[in-house]
Parts: structure tokens; C-alpha cells; sequence
């Protein structure tokens, strides 16, 4: 599960990229943007090809209660009920329901700030199967040969995402994590199938409705993020088609885009717990 | 292969900053060098806008042993920061690329370009004045009619050379996207600049229009998939040039096939190898730049590992490639972290179309000789050169024990990439630009 660790950083990294290329002198680059999306949405389809394919594994309380780091674990568990809050009634609520959402969410959660205790028990489901694995590790380097079409159901490393209590940082730093995960946690397994909500399951495929999949989130500002990236740098892009009159394609799609992570740049701070 | 020696510390800047060459500025940073079509010149554009021209001197009988040496001719601010108010951006006054004119009198022409605008700006030489005017005196004050009692002829004196730089045509508002590249045709009538999504054909002599002849600008920009890295002109043919993609691909059009090129007559791909396949497949793979052979019969392609030559008649693989850096094929997440897999590197070709040079990290270049298929790694630092010192090989310790005077990997400094450099069209003279230090290397005179 090394990749999914890799590819989750080269995503924290890419839209780190994005949006310092808003700032840079003398505008947006279009030829390195373009870049960037590509390494952007190989890495989101690594990052979640693995997820539909193989059965993850979860338990009905494991989002509110299992994932212990801190205040934000603490917070979760007192929002395990589902009607505290838009988004999290929709997280705890229902395990097959969970699932989709947060494989949406994954990429555009990599950016978030304070909504990140929003999606952190759901996002950290990306992990799957069998709890017990130690990811051990994280190279970074010389896994440039990472690749989708991985274990698959074999996989079993629960990865979680980086960590970056930095306030203000608008990159992250993965940081290899182990989660141990509960008996019962791994006692249901929600299969993404069952989701009754279509409009997640097509966000399988790296292009399409994933701009639905957050609506159930209620999040504001992530669901504007996540359309942009649901849509990977398509999303970037539509920005700029929807203002061809004024010739400035190439820099209004960094802006607003960013305009749009910038109140969500704080760090979040994820679960990570030491196997 | 030459042997490159007799190194010639050619520093771009004043004296003052020779000492903390550490600390230049970043508007000292060469960003491109050109070698004019005889050699004579030698011209380099940096970040702040500045152009400054190199003249060979010419060999004198006194010093045999010292051929030409390079010194400055010209130095003019070319670009100047620029403000766009519609869409409040800064247009970068960085020279992305110069293109000599061929020299038709007394005076030079070139076209500098930065990211939105071309000019064409013509150097030439003031050694005489006149003097002797009736009605103004030495000084410049008109003299008053009255005292005037007799005319004379004014005559030209001679007086310390000037060279000074104006610039004759500004071809602005051609471009919305960034310009990178620009091609003077054989013609010596049109030249074209590309930026990343178009390229516009100008006359020389017009600036108020041009014609866009390749557009792959889609209807739907979220339909984006590639853009256009370099574009050149046929060396010979007037009617023929080619563009290369961020896709790895080279597209060679024929102007007479119809007025908007976007469908190509030839199509230069290699296809990937899957054993390579990697995140950062697409990033190395994009051509950063696009050269005809001196002779137009072949092309070479920079990607950010490889140097490849391909023949113009063989569209399916190229007919040879070179490793310029392939040890850093496993490091390229960390090189994607710190920015350095989006440099651009340039590759030339000798005057005979037989050695190419391209440049790497670490302030290293590399050569590459087609006959004999030997290769060098040479090095442009002051510490390590002493003038008329033959530039040593270096070499890079991929793995296992590093012997002497290797260097590993790890030690690397990316942050000294050589990006541009020039060939000499006849000689073996290279100009290499190492962040603010220009370095001109001749080959050993027996």
C-alpha cells in the first residue's frame, strides 16, 4: 500500500502546486498546470482505483470512535450521531454511504482546513480490509513505478492521510501512518455497491459526477473545491472556458480555484495512529 | 571528440558581483543565448530584460596563439516589466529567447522576445560625427545669424566607438498565452512565435498583423490535454516547420498544404515503454525543446531524461537516443517536489551536425558525438577550470563504490542546471550558461 501513500502525497504536493502558481509573477503558467493535473489525477486514480477494488472493510461506529489522534478523534466521537452536523450525519450515518463520499472527498480533502475534522473519519475509509498491517515506512522516492492495478483485495494497509498541523501551510507533508483498527471495525464491510446514491459510484471512474458525491457532505466550500477537482483539471479548466470572452483562460482558472482552497488551507489534522 | 579547453571565464556581470556569485540576483539569470550566423556575435538575454552582445575580436598576428575572444559589444535593456490591468497580471520582462537576423548591411538585427511581445532591435556602430555645422556651434547652442559671415561644409570625424541598440519593430498583442519560442524562416522575411496554444506567422516589416497558423486550441479548454513546447523553422525550407508537444510528439507542417496548419504532414512519436511507466511519465516526456540539423535532414528532441535524433523520413522512433541523466529516473518525485522535472532544457547541434550538447544539473553538460557514439560530461565552474586548462570529464557514480573523482548522485546540485547553451555555426566554440555566469569554451589549437 506504499503507492496509495505515494500517490496521496504527489496529490498533497500537486495542489500545493496549484495553488502557488496563482501567486507566482507573471500569471499561470499553462504548460506546467497542465502538468500538474496529469501527475494530480494519476495519482487520485492510484489513490482510489484500489479502494472499488477490493472490499473494504468497516464497522458502523469505527468513523466516530475509532479514529483516535488528538482533540479531532475526541471531536469525532462526540459527533458520531448523526445529527449534529450536516456533514458528519452523512459520514456516520451509514457505513455503505461513507464510503463513495469519502473516495470523492479524498483528493479535495488533501487541500481542506478546518473541514477536514468534517471528512477525516470519513476519508481515513480508504483504507480497507484486514486491520492489523502496518504500512510501515513511507518511501518516498523511488516509487515513481507506482502504479494503479495493485493488490487489490489483498491490500490491507489502512493508509491515512498526511498530517500537517502547520497553520496557514498550503502544502503537506505525508507522513507515513499505521491505523489499528477495531474487531468490530472490521466486522462489516460496506461495499460501495449498496450505495444507494448513484451519483457516487460513477465517481469511480477519474472523470465525471464526482461533483455530486459532495453535495451529500453539505460542506460548502468543499463541495466548490471537490467540483473543481472532481472533474481533475477539467474542473480547473471549466472556470476558464466560462469566460473565453475575455481571453484570460490561462489566468483565471488558478484564481479561482485557489480562491476557493484558500479559506480551506488550514491544516487539518488527521488521524494517525501508531500501529 | 575535441578536446574543450582554454576556458575563458566570460562573467555576465561587473566585477562586483564576481565574488558572491552565490548571491545574484535573480535578475541576473541568463535565460538565453544565441550565436548570431557567423559567429561574430554572441548574444544573451536574461531575467531582468537585459540583452547583452558578445563581439569576437578579430585575430591579430601579434597573439596567434590567442584566437578571438569574446567581449562585450552591447548591452540594452530589451523588455521591461509589464502590467496587464484586465486581467492584473505581471508580464515577466525575462528574454525567453533571441533569434539573429542574417546580416544584410553595417548593422545587426535580432528578435528578443519575452512572454507576450516580440521586438526586433537593430545594433549599429557610431565611429564618426560631423562636425563643422553653420548654424549651431560645437556645443549644440545656435549660433546667432548674424555673426555667420562665412559657410562651410561640415565633415565627419572620427570618434570612440558607440553601439548603440534601437529597437525597430515591436510586435505586441499577438499572443494570450505565454511565448516560447520564436524561428526566424530562410526566408528572412517572416518569422514565427509560438506560444502555448498558437503560433503566429509575422512579416518582418509589418507589426500591426499577423496570421495564426497552427491553433490547437480546443473548443472546450476542460478537452486540454497537451500544448505546444517549441516550434522551429526549416533550416532550408521556407514553407515547412515544426512544433513539439508536451505529449513527447513532433508535428512537421507544410504552409502550402493550407492556410491554418493544424493538420500535420508528419507525425514523430515514440511510443512509451511500459516498463518506465511511472506518475511522472507525461512530465518526462514532454519536449522542452526542438532543433533541425544544420542540413534540415534530421531533428533533435530534448525531453527532460533523454536527447533524441530522429530523421525527418522516419516518424515511427527516432534514429537514436541519448541518456543525458538517466540516473535520475528513480528520484523523480523528489525532483518533482523541489520544481526541478519542469526545467527546460535546450540541445543544439555542432556546426556539422556530428557532436550534440545539451546541458544537466550541477552545472554539468553533457555531449554526445553521432559518429562515434562516445559521450562527455563536462563541467562549467570557475573553481574547477583554470584558463587554458583542458576541461576534465566528469562522470557520475550511479550506485555502489564512488571512485575518485566521481560524483554521486546524491551530491548533485539542482540548483545549478545549465538550461541554455550555443554552438558556434562553424567552429567548436560553446557558449554555456550557468545561472549568471556565462562560459565560452574553444576547442585546443594545436
Amino acid at each position: 500500500m506504499e503507492y496509495k501513500v505515494e500517490a496521496h502525497r504527489i496529490m498533497s504536493i500537486s495542489l500545493g502546486k496549484i495553488y502557488n502558481s496563482r501567486v507566482q509573477r507573471g500569471g499561470i503558467k499553462l504548460h506546467k498546470n497542465l502538468l500538474v493535473s496529469l501527475v494530480l489525477r494519476s495519482a487520485r486514480q492510484v489513490y482510489l482505483s484500489d479502494y472499488y477494488g477490493g472490499v473494504c472493510v468497516r464497522s458502523p461506529h469505527a468513523g466516530g470512535v475509532e479514529w483516535g489522534e488528538g482533540d479531532q478523534m475526541d471531536s469525532d466521537g462526540s459527533r458520531s450521531t448523526p445529527d449534529e452536523h450536516g456533514g458528519e450525519s452523512a459520514l456516520v450515518s451509514d457505513d455503505s454511504v461513507r464510503i463513495p463520499e469519502v473516495s470523492v472527498n479524498g483528493p479535495a480533502a488533501a487541500v481542506e482546513g478546518q473541514d477536514i475534522e468534517d471528512l477525516a473519519p470519513g476519508s481515513d475509509y480508504n483504507c480497507q480490509q484486514s486491520p492489523q498491517e502496518d504500512v510501515g515506512s513511507v518511501k518516498t522516492e523511488g516509487s515513481g513505478s507506482a502504479e494503479t492495478g495493485g493488490p487489490g483485495s489483498g491490500s490491507e494497509h489502512c493508509v491515512s492521510r498526511s498530517e500537517n498541523s502547520q497553520q496557514g501551510s498550503a502544502e503537506v507533508t505525508a507522513t507515513c501512518c499505521t491505523r489499528k483498527r477495531g474487531a468490530e471495525r472490521s466486522a462489516s464491510a460496506g461495499s460501495p455497491v449498496k450505495r444507494p446514491k448513484a451519483t457516487a459510484v460513477p465517481a469511480l471512474p477519474p472523470v465525471g459526477g464526482e461533483g455530486e458525491g459532495p453535495e451529500d457532505m453539505d460542506t460548502g466550500n468543499v463541495s466548490s473545491l471537490i467540483t473543481i477537482f472532481g472533474s481533475s483539471f477539467s474542473g480547473l479548466l471549466s472556470k476558464e472556458g466560462a469566460q473565453p470572452a475575455t481571453d484570460s483562460e490561462d489566468s483565471d482558472s488558478g484564481k479561482i480555484c485557489c480562491e476557493q482552497m484558500l479559506p480551506n488551507l488550514n491544516p487539518w489534522s488527521t488521524a494517525i495512529v501508531a500501529f | 571528440m575535441k578536446c574543450f579547453s582554454r576556458y575563458l571565464p566570460y562573467l555576465f556581470r561587473p566585477p562586483s558581483t564576481i565574488l558572491s556569485s552565490s548571491c545574484h540576483t535573480e535578475a541576473d539569470i541568463i535565460s538565453t543565448v544565441e550565436f548570431n550566423a557567423t559567429g561574430e556575435l554572441l548574444a544573451t538575454g536574461d531575467k531582468g530584460g537585459r540583452v547583452v552582445v558578445f563581439q569576437r575580436e578579430q585575430e591579430s598576428k601579434n597573439q596567434p596563439h590567442r584566437r578571438g575572444e569574446y567581449n562585450v559589444y552591447s548591452t540594452f535593456q530589451s523588455h521591461e516589466p509589464e502590467f496587464d490591468y484586465l486581467k492584473s497580471l505581471e508580464i515577466e520582462e525575462k528574454i525567453n529567447k533571441i533569434r539573429w537576423l542574417p546580416q544584410q548591411n553595417a548593422a545587426y538585427f535580432l528578435l528578443s522576445t519575452n512572454d507576450k511581445t516580440v521586438k526586433l532591435w537593430k545594433i549599429s556602430e557610431r565611429d564618426k560625427r560631423p562636425e563643422g555645422y553653420n548654424l549651431k556651434d560645437e556645443d549644440g547652442r545656435i549660433r546667432d545669424p548674424t555673426t555667420i559671415t562665412a559657410l562651410r561644409v561640415p565633415v565627419l570625424r572620427p570618434m570612440d566607438l558607440m553601439v548603440e541598440a534601437t529597437a525597430r519593430r515591436i510586435f505586441a498583442n499577438g499572443h494570450t498565452y505565454h511565448i516560447n519560442s520564436i524561428s526566424v524562416n530562410s526566408d528572412y522575411e517572416t518569422y514565427m512565435s509560438t506560444d502555448d496554444l498558437r503560433i503566429n506567422l509575422w512579416n518582418l516589416e509589418i507589426t500591426n498583423r499577423s496570421f495564426n497558423i497552427v491553433d490547437i486550441k480546443p473548443a472546450n479548454m476542460e478537452d486540454l490535454t497537451e500544448v505546444i513546447t517549441a516550434a522551429e523553422f526549416h533550416p532550408s525550407h521556407c514553407n515547412t516547420f515544426v512544433y513539439s508537444s508536451s505529449k513527447g510528439s513532433v508535428r512537421l507542417c507544410d504552409m502550402r498544404a493550407s492556410a491554418l496548419c493544424d493538420n500535420h504532414c508528419k507525425f514523430f512519436e515514440e511510443p512509451e515503454d511500459p516498463n518506465n511507466r511511472s506518475f511522472f511519465s507525461e512530465i518526462i516526456s514532454s519536449i522542452s525543446d526542438v532543433k533541425f540539423s544544420h542540413n534540415g535532414r534530421y531533428l533533435m528532441t530534448r525531453d527532460y531524461l533523454t536527447v533524441k535524433v530522429w530523421d525527418l523520413n522516419m516518424e515511427n522512433k527516432p534514429l537514436e537516443t541519448y541518456q543525458v541523466h538517466d540516473y535520475l529516473r528513480s528520484k523523480l518525485c523528489s525532483l518533482y517536489e523541489n520544481d526541478c522535472i519542469f526545467d527546460k532544457f535546450e540541445c543544439v547541434w555542432n556546426g556539422s551536425d556530428s557532436v550534440i550538447m545539451t546541458g544537466s544539473y550541477n552545472n554539468f553538460f553533457r555531449m554526445f558525438d553521432r559518429n562515434t557514439k562516445r559521450d562527455v560530461t563536462l563541467e562549467a565552474s570557475r573553481e574547477n577550470s583554470k584558463p587554458r586548462a583542458i576541461l576534465k570529464p566528469r562522470k557520475v557514480c550511479v550506485g555502489g563504490k564512488r571512485r575518485k573523482d566521481e560524483i554521486s548522485v546524491d551530491s548533485l546540485d539542482f540548483s545549478k542546471k545549465i538550461l541554455h547553451t550555443a554552438w558556434h555555426p562553424s567552429e567548436n566554440i560553446i557558449a554555456v550558461a550557468a545561472t549568471n555566469n556565462l562560459y565560452i569554451f574553444q576547442d585546443k589549437v594545436n
